[in-house]
């Protein structure tokens, strides 16, 4: 683009002659500065920043500390945003601009493919790095970073198989089996059962509670059980027609119109208060709710809760670490990304966050494979997930399914579960609004 | 002689530039920190610009301005943004002015008194967003409470139109009152003591007094807080998004703002150049209310 | 020190009960967010919800406080809002009286495109000037926070509309009879009767700059933030621990107020000082 760049440049020039004029000068002097060291080559001192939304974890799990030891010339620092809604536009602006990048940068995997389509020539190539071992993750997950023409741009730190996680009190009070095994079984196989399920449910319910916590978990869970959702294996759009949308629509759309939910957005505040007031029976959950579940129910849901195994394998969450190419020291970036990914790191990390690995490799460590929950009941949450990962589909991405699968949620079903629409209306203003937010 | 010759061609060299030097360093900066962008933004409208690729842009003509003509989310963010915009400026500014006149009066702990009209504009959104969700929560809200102890059933506030705009406007309200109000307080200070003296020896009332000097005192200040209060409810962002928490503004977009819309379609949707597009018809909008406004007060004062 | 009839007039008991009213609910998030801070995150969600304190406000405020480089987001800030505010007020301050009281080739054109760039939403502009601060290598750096806000069309619309009525013209015109050049006008007729509005306009961009969010979460990162900047890093992840959360937030915002109070009355003195004898 010439004629940006050179108006860019005019305007650096103005900027530049205001600036000095100003004594902008005497400003740098009050900014913190981490000049970019030489090539950081071994033995020299290098500061390799990461940056990350809401808590990988590796801070808290010691993971920094360990690789400082290993590597005494290397100090690692964390950037964290709470909020990847945050965090991902900056991180845009700062790959267009080239300016502001950390050594290692991490993407939701509701991000990825879009990176990998649009900003692929911006990221290191980790596929052919010697550190990076392909074999140690799941095939899955390590072609979600892939571009086109094979270019690895990620690699894979969580994951996040579902389960469901259900009170066995409340389940007992309505006649519904307790034992995760017999839960399990309750609804193997298909997620319609699970919306059969809550139809027994609700015949008993106690008081004031419903099965589940809003229509858009049995939504997610359902659609992403599909190898095919929004997207065809050719990139085209197809969530119209897409028989994995409208099966999970229905089902939603079952469960939202027999009332068995109790009409909450997952995430929000009052979400948080129901489960503190036990006001739903079971929710469609990834390890890495398991905490926050923990910590909402609180004391007055512990021993309450279970884990069963979900209908059909499938996939919610996860992220991956990127090295963008204008990053300052890429060498020693792609060592530690690779480090912390690797199958021994993932498992430690499993122990302190329920960060559920995807290196296939780490399954087999003890740390995975004989993980229980105590809230839980003691479930058997190593093998339970495990279970879960090893089947998921090979979902196909596209650059717009956190778009479509956001708007089908928050306007398609909170219309019909909350505002009390038909399905059919839901479903057109969903469409209306997919259709706007896609169009360029 | 000579030296009262060179004074007034100074002095006249000083009248005639003097004005200039005073407004320059605020047009310098904004030259070069407000111009730019401005003409950038105008230029994206122009045409097809993702997040993704700033400088890359696809001429789209008038594409963008006149697909917003067709497009009835950005109907209903316009209008939704006029009644928000209604129902919490005009309390905001009336309220604002009952307050300003209370703290004008002789009080003990005056400055306490103003440091707490600034608090809700410091209050950080975090805070801000976890007290109204608590006020205004379907199931557990202190407001559903209070209204279930007189036997009134829970409100849904977030997903009725009316309920989730009233909720709002009280963000809003709850805000930007005492900032008004701190801007009020400085401009009735400045109202010369005389004319109250001469008011109270014709007989006025205090509310007299108010009503005849303080209110056209404050003219100017008055028609200062309406410009910002209209530009910032036309830009009104924060408050919507925080009170749902989602970018759509409700699940039928029910109290989805222009600046809301804006937001999403620049920073959610990547689209650049429909945002900017949307900028720039805010922005005719406002230009448009101006005139409007500014005809009006001429034909009044041709009636006058 | 003329005395003002609407001064010399004592609040009555209706005046404070109302003002206690409003008082109460401009406080109210903040204490609440003080009694959140002292709690923690079961409890937060239990209903009702907590309505007085708890134990942990001081584990939360270290966590916080630890958490979010929060001594060094803290400096960064004070050097950012204070210079935004000063030159601000500076600016606005010389710009606004020409605006008001000065005649000049193209004033109302001018003023025009100065209410016109308020106009302007803030959220776009930030893509372009990113580019620009990246060109200028400046990413990181505080000046790319302070330059862009250093003016404020508020602000010169402020004082305009301030110092046309607060100012009287007469006064300008005597001075001006003596032969003072228009630097001396300013400093000795100018800046004591808009002293009032320049404290109260230094108070809300102050805030303003103190609270700014967008920008800078583009423009530095979390080793050289803001508060604002410093206080995104709080989340807990996939369990954000809305305790510590509101800790950090009371840590971001209490040192504003604290600094309104203790210095407020110097600042704000000002008004009583800037009475104008009319």
């Amino acid at each position: 683009m010439h004629s940006s760049r050179t108006r860019t440049s005019s305007f650096r020039l103005a900027a530049i002659g205001l600036a000095a004029a100003l004594g902008a000068g005497l400003l740098a002097g009050c900014s913190s500065d981490s000049e970019p060291d030489s090539a950081g080559g071994d033995g020299e001192k290098v500061e390799l920043s990461i940056g990350v939304f809401g808590v990988f974890g590796y801070k808290q799990a010691g993971l920094y500390d360990e690789y400082e030891k290993l590597h005494p010339n290397v100090t690692i620092k964390e950037n964290s945003t709470e909020r990847n809604e945050d965090y991902y536009p900056a991180l845009l602006n700062h790959l267009s601009a080239n300016s502001g990048l950390q050594d290692i940068q991490a993407v939701e995997v509701a991000n990825i493919n879009e990176l990998a389509g649009i900003q692929a020539d911006k990221f290191v190539d980790l596929g052919k790095e010697s550190g990076v071992k392909k074999d140690s993750y799941l095939p899955w997950k390590w072609d979600q970073a892939k571009t086109e023409d094979g270019k690895v741009i990620g690699v894979g730190t969580d994951i996040g198989p579902m389960g469901v996680c259900y009170r066995k009190d409340l389940f007992k009070k309505a006649g519904l089996p307790t034992e995760r095994e017999e839960v399990g079984k309750l609804w193997a196989g298909d997620w319609s059962k699970y919306v059969d399920a809550g139809e027994t449910y609700m015949k008993k319910a106690p008081k004031g509670t419903h099965f589940m916590d809003g229509a858009a978990g049995v939504y997610n869970g359902s659609v992403s059980s599909y190898a095919e959702k929004n997207y065809d294996k050719s990139g085209e759009l197809i969530y119209k027609k897409s028989p994995a949308v409208k099966t999970s629509w229905d089902l939603a759309m079952r469960a939202a119109e027999a009332g068995m939910t109790a009409k909450l957005k997952q995430f929000d505040t009052e979400w948080d208060q129901a489960y503190a007031n036990g006001d739903f029976a079971s929710v469609v959950c990834p390890p890495w709710m398991l905490g926050y579940i923990k910590e909402k129910a609180g004391k007055k849901g512990a021993n309450q809760w279970d884990v069963a195994a979900a209908p059909k394998p499938a996939n919610w969450g996860g992220s991956f670490l990127t090295v963008p190419e204008a990053g300052p020291h890429k060498e020693e970036a792609v060592k530690l990304a690779a480090w912390l990914t690797a199958p021994e790191q993932q498992a430690k990390l499993f122990e302190k966050q329920a960060s559920f690995p995807s290196a296939q490799a780490a399954y087999e460590l003890p740390a995975v494979k004989n993980a229980k929950h105590e809230y839980f009941g003691g479930a058997p949450i190593g093998q339970i997930f495990a279970d879960a990962a090893k089947d998921i589909p090979t979902a196909i991405l596209g650059p717009k399914d956190q778009v479509i699968g956001e708007t089908l949620a928050n306007v398609g079903i909170l219309q019909v579960e909350q505002q009390g629409k038909s399905p059919d209306d839901g479903w057109k203003a969903a469409v209306k609004a997919i259709d706007n937010a896609i169009d360029e | 002689m000579r030296r009262a010759a060179r004074r007034s061609r100074r002095y006249q060299r000083d009248a005639r530039w003097s004005p200039y030097a005073f407004i320059s360093p605020f047009f310098l900066f904004f030259a070069a920190f407000g111009l730019f962008p401005l003409l950038y933004t105008g230029w994206a409208s122009l045409h097809k610009v993702s997040l993704h690729n700033p400088t890359q842009m696809e001429w789209a003509g008038l594409h963008n301005y006149s697909r917003l003509f067709e497009d009835e989310f950005f109907w209903k963010a316009l209008q939704n943004t006029l009644t928000i915009g209604i129902i919490s400026t005009v309390p905001q500014l009336l309220m604002a002015l009952g307050l300003a006149h209370l703290l004008n009066y002789r009080l003990r702990g005056s400055m306490f008194f103003r440091v707490a009209m600034l608090t809700p504009y410091a209050t950080s959104v975090a805070a801000a967003t976890l007290v109204f969700a608590m006020l205004y929560g379907r199931d557990y809200g202190m407001i559903n409470w209070a209204l279930g102890s007189v036997g009134i059933d829970n409100i849904d506030w977030e997903n009725g139109t009316w309920s989730s705009q009233i909720a709002i406007s009280t963000i809003v309200i709850w805000r930007w009152t005492g900032y008004n109000t701190l801007i009020y307080l400085a401009a009735m200070q400045a109202v010369p003591n005389d004319l109250y003296e001469s008011a109270a020896l014709d007989g006025a009332t205090r509310w007299q007094q108010f009503i005849h000097v303080t209110i056209p005192s404050l003219r100017p200040t008055i028609l200062f807080t309406v410009v910002v209060s209209t530009i910032g409810a036309t830009q009104l962002f924060g408050e919507p998004l925080l009170f749902g928490g989602t970018q759509t503004g409700g699940a039928s977009h029910q109290y989805q703002t222009l600046g809301l819309y804006l937001y999403e379609q620049g920073w959610f949707n990547f689209h650049l150049g429909r945002a900017s597009a949307i900028a720039w018809t805010m922005f005719l909008i406002l230009v448009v209310i101006g005139l409007v406004n500014w005809l009006i007060a001429r034909r009044l004062q041709k009636s006058h | 020190m003329a005395r003002r009839a609407g001064k010399q007039l004592h609040g009555g008991p209706v005046t404070y009960g109302v003002l206690a009213v409003f008082t109460l609910g401009s406080l109210f998030p903040l204490v609440w967010t003080a009694i959140a801070a002292s709690r923690n995150n079961a409890r937060l969600a239990e209903t009702p919800p907590p309505l007085w304190f708890g134990g942990n406000l001081f584990d939360n405020l270290a966590t916080a406080w630890n958490d979010a480089n929060m001594g060094k987001a803290l400096f960064n800030t004070t050097i950012v809002a204070s210079s935004i505010a000063a030159t601000t007020v500076l600016f606005a301050t010389l710009a606004g009286f020409a605006f008001a009281k000065l005649r000049f080739r193209a004033k109302n054109l001018l003023l025009l495109l100065v209410i016109g760039t308020m106009m302007v939403p803030p959220q776009l502009s930030v893509v372009p000037l990113f580019m620009a601060i990246a060109e200028l290598e400046w990413t990181n750096h505080l000046q790319a926070v302070i330059l862009p806000m250093m003016v404020s069309a508020f602000g010169v619309f402020f004082m305009r509309q301030y110092l046309i009525s607060a100012l009287p013209t007469e006064l300008i015109e005597a001075a001006r009879v003596d032969g003072a050049h228009s630097l001396r006008v300013v400093w000795h007729v100018v800046f004591p009767i808009a002293r009032p509005a320049m404290a109260v306009l230094g108070m809300l961009t102050f805030v303003m700059a103190w609270n700014e969010f967008f920008w800078p979460i583009i423009a530095l990162t979390q080793e050289n933030p803001t508060v604002q900047v410093a206080l995104t890093g709080l989340g807990r992840g996939y369990i954000p621990d809305q305790s510590v959360i509101m800790a950090g937030a009371l840590l971001g915002t209490l040192p504003l107020l604290i600094a309104f109070a203790l210095f407020g009355k110097q600042i704000v003195g000002g008004i009583m000082q800037g009475a104008v004898k009319g």
